[in-house]
């Protein structure tokens, strides 16, 4: 428990918009526009293969557009989410080194959009993150792996990259904490998608008691029974008629709705730099029935945390009958519920929020330097 | 995963014994070629020989072998690739239009270096939009 109380900054990812952005729906600069206009910032965080064409290659004047847009709309970049594309070749993973050089361009990518942190994922080892802190440093961006199902805070991999942060001292390397790695329940709306697609009913609840049945073991321990777990998925499937549904619950049963319980996160939390606000969707009652996201802002609260929140919406997946706008407008209002619960608020201010997340990564400046 | 997005609704071209149809990507983010491991044109329930399908992407034309080791050109969210091959389509119809797409999710890796593979699969009523002389 960190003296002071944290106060989060309130912002999006568009990955939350994924559907209507495929669908052409919106380009690039309406989908910004929208996110300012309908107060789903101020932060914004873009994927940049996602979002942008041709990355991580970001030519000047493009870089120049974006910059001067995110200003006129008084959004604040928060965090670009990079990848670690490790199985890009057919037959051969990269190797460390090829990785390391994989994540060159798109730091630098962050650094010339404006971005404080660049959100980089599992498969970069240790060694590999401490031989990325010298980029990090060229290019001022703060490197934020990220703990994903179905990793966990505590997790074997996610505690030797932590206690190598430890040793390393740098304060550009840290964590973004997703909250998929902590959920209650099998998400309803997946059930429903099911439903909708002839997926019987004794199926289904079979589905979700099993899912139950891991949530009360906790998260699996090692990748034997992560593997046990996803075949336990398909065979359940099969054994109700459904074997269409067996990767695919499985994928989301494992990968999706991790079991960790929300404490886990203490394991890293004073190396957390930014928060995935992952949640599949808000019930009759405006509340998220399998994401704990009250619970995870007041443990954000209490814990001092006031870097950046980007609601992760990714019902998206198998919800085609919602719209994911309202989806993301609902789930922030139960953010800035719990931060006030928690005797604090979300920042929604732009101007503060610029304000806040500054002092957030000079704040690890400082941590980092007494180290 | 938005395998209902695959098939561009009212695409399928002929252009003398070939027919085309133009496909998005059912993922979130962009995949270079690399990752397009294979994609089957199915019209009608014939499926064009294997041999005669090619990808068009970013204005080039692939065969799916040449595809393997090319990480350079990019299939992005927004963008139409275009799938063809033989196949005898005839024009006026209504055709039922199926594709199956199998990607290679490059940063997720389950097990022992196994990189995730996701088989999608969408189909479609339509016309033919036009004939192309051939």
């Amino acid at each position: 428990m960190n003296d002071q109380l944290g106060t989060p900054v309130q912002g999006v990812t568009l990955y939350s918009f994924t559907r209507p952005f495929h669908a052409r729906e919106y380009d690039l600069e309406s989908l910004i526009r929208k996110v300012a206009a309908e107060g789903y910032g101020p932060g914004l965080e873009v994927i940049g293969f996602s979002s942008l064409k041709g990355f991580p290659a970001v030519e000047d004047r493009f870089a120049g557009w974006f910059r001067d847009l995110l200003e006129e709309v008084d959004l604040v970049p928060t965090s670009l989410a990079i990848n670690a594309d490790i199985g890009i070749h057919r037959d051969r993973l990269l190797d460390q080194d090829e990785l390391v050089e994989y994540m060159r361009p798109q730091i630098e990518a962050a650094a010339k959009l404006g971005f404080p942190v660049a959100r980089v994922q599992i498969s970069i080892t240790p060694d590999s993150m401490e031989r990325l802190v010298p980029i990090a440093e060229q290019n001022g961006v703060t490197l934020a792996l990220e703990v994903h199902a179905d990793q966990y805070a505590s997790h074997p991999r996610i505690l030797a990259l932590r206690d190598r942060f430890e040793k390393v001292g740098s304060p550009l390397l840290g964590f973004t904490m997703d909250w998929g790695a902590t959920v209650k329940g099998f998400a309803p709306s997946r059930v429903e998608a099911y439903r909708r697609r002839g997926a019987t009913e004794e199926y289904l609840t079979a589905l979700v008691d099993l899912w139950d049945e891991y949530y009360r073991q906790g998260p699996p321990v090692d990748q034997d029974d992560h593997n046990g777990r996803f075949g336990r998925f398909i065979g359940l499937a099969a054994q109700h008629g459904h074997p269409e549904f067996g990767i695919d619950s499985g994928i989301a049963a494992t990968g999706l709705f991790g079991p960790a319980p929300v404490d886990d996160w203490l394991e890293i939390m004073p190396w957390v730099r930014h928060v995935h606000g992952k949640y599949f969707g808000i019930d009759e009652h405006g509340e998220e029935p399998s994401v704990p996201v009250r619970e995870l802002i007041a443990l954000l609260v209490e814990n001092g945390y006031s870097g950046a929140v980007s609601s992760e919406y990714e019902g998206w997946h198998w919800n085609d009958w919602q719209s994911p706008f309202d989806i993301v407008r609902d789930e922030q209002a139960v953010q800035r519920s719990a931060a006030e619960t928690a005797g604090s608020r979300m920042v929604t201010n732009p101007a503060e929020a610029r304000a806040v997340l500054k002092r957030h990564h000079a704040t690890a400046q400082q941590e980092g330097a007494a180290r | 995963m938005i395998p209902d997005r695959i098939i561009e609704q009212g695409t399928l071209r002929t252009a003398g014994s070939r027919a085309s149809v133009e496909v998005r990507i059912p993922w979130y983010r962009a995949l270079p070629a690399s990752c397009i491991e294979d994609a089957r044109l199915t019209v009608d329930g014939v499926t064009a020989p294997a041999e005669s399908v090619r990808w068009e992407m970013n204005g080039r034309t692939f065969t799916f072998a040449e595809m393997r080791d090319e990480v350079d050109e990019w299939w992005f969210p927004v963008d139409s690739a275009v799938l063809s091959g033989e196949l005898a389509v005839a024009s006026a119809n209504e055709h039922t239009v199926a594709v199956h797409l199998s990607l290679y999710i490059p940063y997720i890796i389950i097990g022992d270096g196994e990189v995730l593979r996701i088989d999608e699969h969408d189909e479609k009523l339509m016309t033919t939009k036009e004939e192309v002389p051939a």
